[in-house]
């Protein structure tokens, strides 16, 4: 589902932001991607939104080249990954059930989908009740959650979280977590990049570690810190 | 992907709404200078019509010398009636003469003016407009010949007056048009950055490029738009008082010869209309090109 082939990625004040990473990840993974600030995630995750291009190396994802994309096909390539951030980058002036219709509408999906679909991902999130809030009426966690929301309405076949639990206290993070499991568990594809020790640790999932843009770990069901119990392996 | 339209309609109007001053700033001074272009344009084709006027009704008078007698009289009417490039005279005696300067001169000027030193005036059409100066420099030092006058100069002042007007209006205009457009670009600048929250998210879920455009586009495209159909309006309310005043029952007045047409007003309303979209369309095209990233 994504693979990464020597992808080198320095910076214009030559800080190098990945160093010659390779990562393969198949369809259906859960991974968490650790490390200090500063090495790399943040760009790994840039990256494979194309946001940001890489100097050397290349990468696929759902199957697709993404480096020779033409840009005006970028945001095609987008409506398969959903994306979520630490600060939940809702739209402050629309409600719940508009901030995740939005992400429907402005890829032209007609009316009778975004009725259809909107309600079913916000009960999946647990905010049915809510749809007609304001960001500003909800807790951060809620906040999270519709972010979540928005990013899985359109079923994405990857879920991309960069630090989504960097604003959230520990409880609530691990609601969040739960959520990114149950979307996991339908298939979809998760990759999230975090230095939340706790949280990593809880989970066991896969995790890759960047150290000043380098692949220094990749355990299958690893923890946060060095775990000499788990057994090393090469997703 | 098509862009829906109900979108881009729905988009638009929040956002003219949202940045209202700065829209009507900007359609006022689109509708300004505009106008200013429409009625330049208007006084050319209405200055092109008053000389096709003024050149039908040209008469060249040849003024014969007050003291000239009779047989030299005569004989310059009869050179006259000779000359192929005369359409038709008429001779107008001293008295007649006289009599019409008391009409038409100040008192002042017309009190030094007596009945024997007033000259007797040949007044000719000639068989072309353009003939008069040919007609002119034939006579001008003829024995017997005062002086031969056409309305020719006063044509030409006239004309340039008018070219100069033209050329005022135009360089207001496009002093005018040129704040108009950067008018518009401001105003799409204000709405980019206002909305840029819903442009990153935008980007984020996968909306085209053009679907995030397209709402800007049309905004600054809505506001040429309106600007140059008040200004096409404020022409048509020109047409209408110009000709009000140019009354055919008064065939001398300069209104009444520049009197226009409906086609004349028709076709610098849609310059006008063509002007003011284009204008609002490159403001728009460069706000985006310059301040919104996709």
């Amino acid at each position: 589902m994504i693979r990464f082939e020597n992808v080198t990625k320095t910076y214009k004040n030559s800080t190098v932001a990945l160093r010659n990473v390779s990562l393969d990840v198949q369809k259906g993974e859960f991974v968490f991607l650790v490390g200090p600030s500063g090495s790399g995630k943040t760009t790994f995750i840039r990256l494979l939104l194309r946001e940001e291009l890489p100097d050397r190396g290349r990468i696929w994802e759902a199957g697709r080249e993404i480096i020779d994309l033409p840009k005006w096909r970028v945001p095609y390539l987008r409506r398969n990954i959903g994306c979520v951030f630490q600060d939940f980058r809702l739209l402050p002036n629309k409600t719940v059930f508009q901030n995740v219709a939005f992400a429907l509408e402005v890829i032209g999906r007609p009316k009778s989908v975004v009725d259809a679909q909107v309600p079913q991902v916000l009960d999946l999130v647990g905010l049915s009740k809510k749809r007609d809030n304001l960001p500003s009426e909800l807790s951060g966690g809620e906040q999270q959650r519709v972010a979540v929301a928005r990013a899985f309405v359109n079923r994405p076949l990857i879920l991309l979280a960069d630090e989504p639990t960097g604003n959230l206290d520990p409880a609530t993070s691990q609601g969040i977590m739960q959520l990114l499991d149950r979307i996991n568990r339908t298939g979809t594809t998760v990759m999230i990049a975090t230095h939340d020790a706790a949280l990593v640790d809880w989970m066991r999932r896969r995790v890759v570690e960047l150290d000043q843009g380098v692949i220094v770990r990749d355990q299958a069901r690893g923890v946060y810190g060095i775990d000499n119990a788990a057994g090393r392996s090469a997703g | 992907m098509p862009v829906s339209a109900d979108y881009v309609a729905r988009e638009t109007a929040t956002n003219l709404w949202r940045n209202r001053l700065m829209t009507i700033a900007a359609v006022l001074t689109v509708a300004v200078s505009l106008a200013l272009v429409g009625a330049a344009l208007l006084l050319k084709q209405g200055a092109a019509n008053a000389e096709v006027e003024w050149q039908r009704g040209t008469q060249v008078t040849v003024w014969v010398n007050p003291g000239a007698g009779a047989s030299e009289t005569k004989a310059i009417g009869t050179q006259l009636a000779q000359l192929p490039i005369v359409h038709s005279c008429s001779f107008y005696t001293k008295a007649q003469d006289f009599a019409e300067a008391k009409k038409i001169l100040t008192p002042s000027v017309f009190s030094a003016l007596t009945l024997s030193s007033t000259p007797p005036s040949f007044r000719c059409t000639p068989s072309q407009p353009q003939d008069a100066q040919a007609v002119i420099n034939r006579f001008r030092g003829q024995p017997g010949v005062y002086q031969v006058t056409a309305p020719i100069q006063s044509i030409h002042a006239m004309e340039k007056t008018i070219t100069v007007l033209q050329w005022v209006f135009v360089g207001v205009a496009l002093v005018l048009l040129l704040s108009a457009a950067v008018l518009i670009l401001n105003t799409i600048r204000m709405a980019i950055f206002a909305r840029r929250r819903e442009v990153s998210v935008m980007k984020l879920v996968g909306a085209t490029n053009w679907f995030i455009r397209l709402p800007f586009m049309s905004e600054g495209l809505i506001q040429g738009l309106i600007g140059s159909l008040l200004a096409a309006g404020l022409v048509f309310v020109l047409h209408v008082v110009l000709n009000y005043y140019g009354n055919p029952s008064n065939p001398g007045a300069v209104l009444t010869q520049m009197r226009m047409s409906g086609w004349n007003v028709f076709g610098t309303d849609a310059v006008v209309i063509i002007m003011g979209v284009l204008i609002g369309s490159a403001g728009s095209a460069a706000a985006i090109r310059r301040f919104l990233d996709v």
